[in-house]
């Protein structure tokens, strides 16, 4: 019997039971709590345009209301309403990080396992990752900005460059760890091709951190859309986005501290979300692995 | 230690190079012709090829790098464009500030970071570590501005015991600057020290597993030695790189600080700096600040290297 006639095995369905894994993992009940906040948030966003038309821009003479139950969060120093902006402001935060990360998260990922077709490669993109991690988060921030001005892509590719080592480095540490290993070799010795060992074999046993690590990637995103937008380097007004409403807020923060401390909410909102779920992905993962 | 050194060196080396290349392409890459900035908007065509002359833009790239490069180690940090001051001159005037906001949170940070650390990784039980847990892990998740500004609106509106902006030298008025200072320094440190106090905690609860421990408690060494002499010690290390690895993002995290609590420092600087286009001083500011924290860097791996021998002679 030669090689080509071994009757090869039905490919196992490796996403299907991963995803269906991931699913259990979200049904732990910090994971249905972190999901289901999130969820709330992106539809508050998503919705407000038609819960609350015009309502954005929508200046009054009531400047600076305390908080009521038509204000929730009282009115700004134009008399518009502060919640509704906090709402609003929801839709840059979210599409930032759900544009940015995972990009990040795929780009990052490659370049980490990279190392399996070329081990060249693979050093050269780890010298590039200890070059983005010599930059502190809001130098890099700042360059960014210099070379393609402020605004929405500069924050996304700020998001993108920031992210790319922590996934490069969770893959190449799962490489690392799995290339000696016996299946590895074994398929080597078939003569699977080294693509197909990085994507087939290596990575779904990388899959499980990088996970975790883009619900945290998609937290240190929308905090770093606020620092660059607090210092006026973000988003720029009149577009309403956390930041740009804590860099006026804080200025009256005297007059009307829900200002300042209705964006910080949504901020703490959103990241306390992001991270029950990265909570309940990081249980299963250990659970998996028997720890 | 020297073979560490002779280790360790080339990729500072390299990470030093290839930040100053990137420093050196910035107003570059910005686009704008800098020649064209100076002349002003109606300079005819040779005025703005005589001051590109001068300022040597008509070399090739990589002789105005190493122009640029000999210049910054001679101590030559250029001059602004903007104002047509020497970039030193404006950065000594606003050094002082950062130096007192960035000194005053590191001593907090690592007071902070090794004293909560140590607490949790002793307390083992009941609801002093539930506790401590959580403390740690809400303060790792709040970054910097976000905690200046829950300072702010706690500390500043709702109790009004702190003032929250403006700043005066520490050196003139040592009550007032300090008040000012505390905030602030308050917020860079929180997190940064919550990132190191959760390193010590988890190297402590590994420690605790190995030999030598279950060794000095059969040999009845009573438990707060074990503690003090065994475990800590074997800490340090952690403590050590932990705390060397965060001061850089402790100094980038000025920028939005200064900016939020009204201080006048490098961080608003470099702000303003990109907003008014005026590069030559933000890549000094970038440049430093990452010559800075990879430094830091190397010297708290030194540090570790000294504390012990086993990293030394690996």
């Amino acid at each position: 019997m030669t090689m080509s006639q071994t009757p090869v095995p039905a490919r196992r369905p490796v996403l299907n039971e991963g995803v269906a894994r991931y699913l259990r993992a979200l049904a732990q009940p910090q994971g249905l709590v972190g999901c289901g906040l999130l969820l709330l948030l992106i539809a508050a966003a998503l919705l407000a345009p038609v819960v609350f038309p015009g309502g954005v821009d929508q200046q009054s003479r009531d400047s600076f209301l305390p908080p009521s139950p038509a204000h929730p969060f009282g009115t700004d120093e134009l008399g518009r309403d502060i919640f509704v902006r906090c709402i609003y402001a929801l839709q840059v935060s979210v599409s930032l990080v759900i544009v940015s990360v995972p990009i990040a998260a795929v780009a990052g990922t490659l370049m980490g396992l990279s190392g399996a077709v070329s081990r060249l490669l693979g050093e050269g993109f780890q010298r590039l990752f200890d070059i983005i991690l010599g930059f502190p988060s809001l130098v890099l921030g700042i360059c960014i900005v210099i070379i393609i001005g402020p605004g929405w892509l500069s924050l996304v590719v700020t998001i993108v460059i920031f992210s790319l080592p922590q996934f490069g480095r969770l893959a190449r540490g799962a490489l690392l760890s799995e290339e000696g290993r016996e299946y590895v070799l074994a398929a080597r010795v078939l003569g699977v091709s080294k693509g197909k060992i990085m994507l087939r074999h290596i990575l779904p046993n990388a899959l499980d951190p990088i996970f975790v690590q883009v619900s945290l990637s998609m937290i240190a995103g929308i905090f770093i859309e606020a620092a660059l937008s607090i210092v006026g380097l973000g988003i720029q007004p009149p577009t309403p986005s956390l930041g740009t409403l804590l860099n006026v807020g804080i200025r009256y923060v005297y007059v009307q501290p829900m200002y300042t401390a209705g964006p910080i909410i949504m901020l703490l909102l959103l990241a306390l979300a992001f991270n029950l779920i990265a909570d309940a992905l990081n249980a299963q993962a250990l659970k998996t692995r028997g720890e | 230690m020297l073979a560490f050194l002779a280790r360790r060196l080339p990729s500072v080396a390299f990470m030093l190079l290839a930040t100053s290349i990137i420093a050196f392409l910035l107003p570059r890459l910005a686009g704008g012709d800098p020649a064209q900035t100076i002349a002003g908007a109606d300079a005819t065509v040779d005025q703005v090829e005589a001051i590109r002359q001068q300022l040597g833009l008509d070399q090739p790239l990589p002789a105005q790098y190493l122009d640029w490069l000999f210049g910054l180690l001679r101590g030559d940090l250029g001059t602004s464009l903007i104002t047509n001051r020497p970039v030193g001159q404006l950065i000594l005037a606003r050094l002082g500030s950062t130096l007192e906001l960035a000194l005053t949170a590191s001593v907090l940070m690592i007071a902070f970071g090794i004293g909560l650390g140590i607490l949790a990784g002793s307390v083992r039980k009941g609801a002093g570590r539930f506790g401590l847990d959580s403390a740690i892990s809400v303060l790792l998740a709040t970054p910097p501005h976000v905690t200046g500004l829950i300072l702010i609106l706690v500390f500043g509106i709702t109790f009004n015991m702190l003032p929250i902006s403006g700043e005066v030298s520490i050196l003139r008025d040592p009550v007032t600057g300090f008040s000012l200072l505390l905030m602030p320094a308050l917020a860079l440190a929180l997190p940064q020290a919550a990132m190191i106090a959760r390193l010590i905690q988890a190297r402590m609860m590994q420690i605790r597993q190995e030999e030598f421990v279950d060794f000095a408690r059969a040999k009845g060494v009573p438990r707060s030695q074990i503690v003090l002499s065994h475990i800590l010690r074997n800490s340090m290390g952690t403590a050590v790189v932990a705390t060397g690895i965060r001061i850089g993002e402790l100094l980038a995290g000025a920028v939005v600080i200064e900016a939020i609590f009204a201080r006048n420092g490098l961080g608003l600087m470099a702000v303003d700096a990109v907003t008014s286009r005026d590069y030559q001083v933000v890549q000094i500011v970038v440049l430093g600040a990452v010559v800075i924290a990879v430094l830091t860097h190397l010297f708290s791996e030194i540090l570790l290297a000294a504390l012990d021998p086993r990293i030394r002679l690996e």
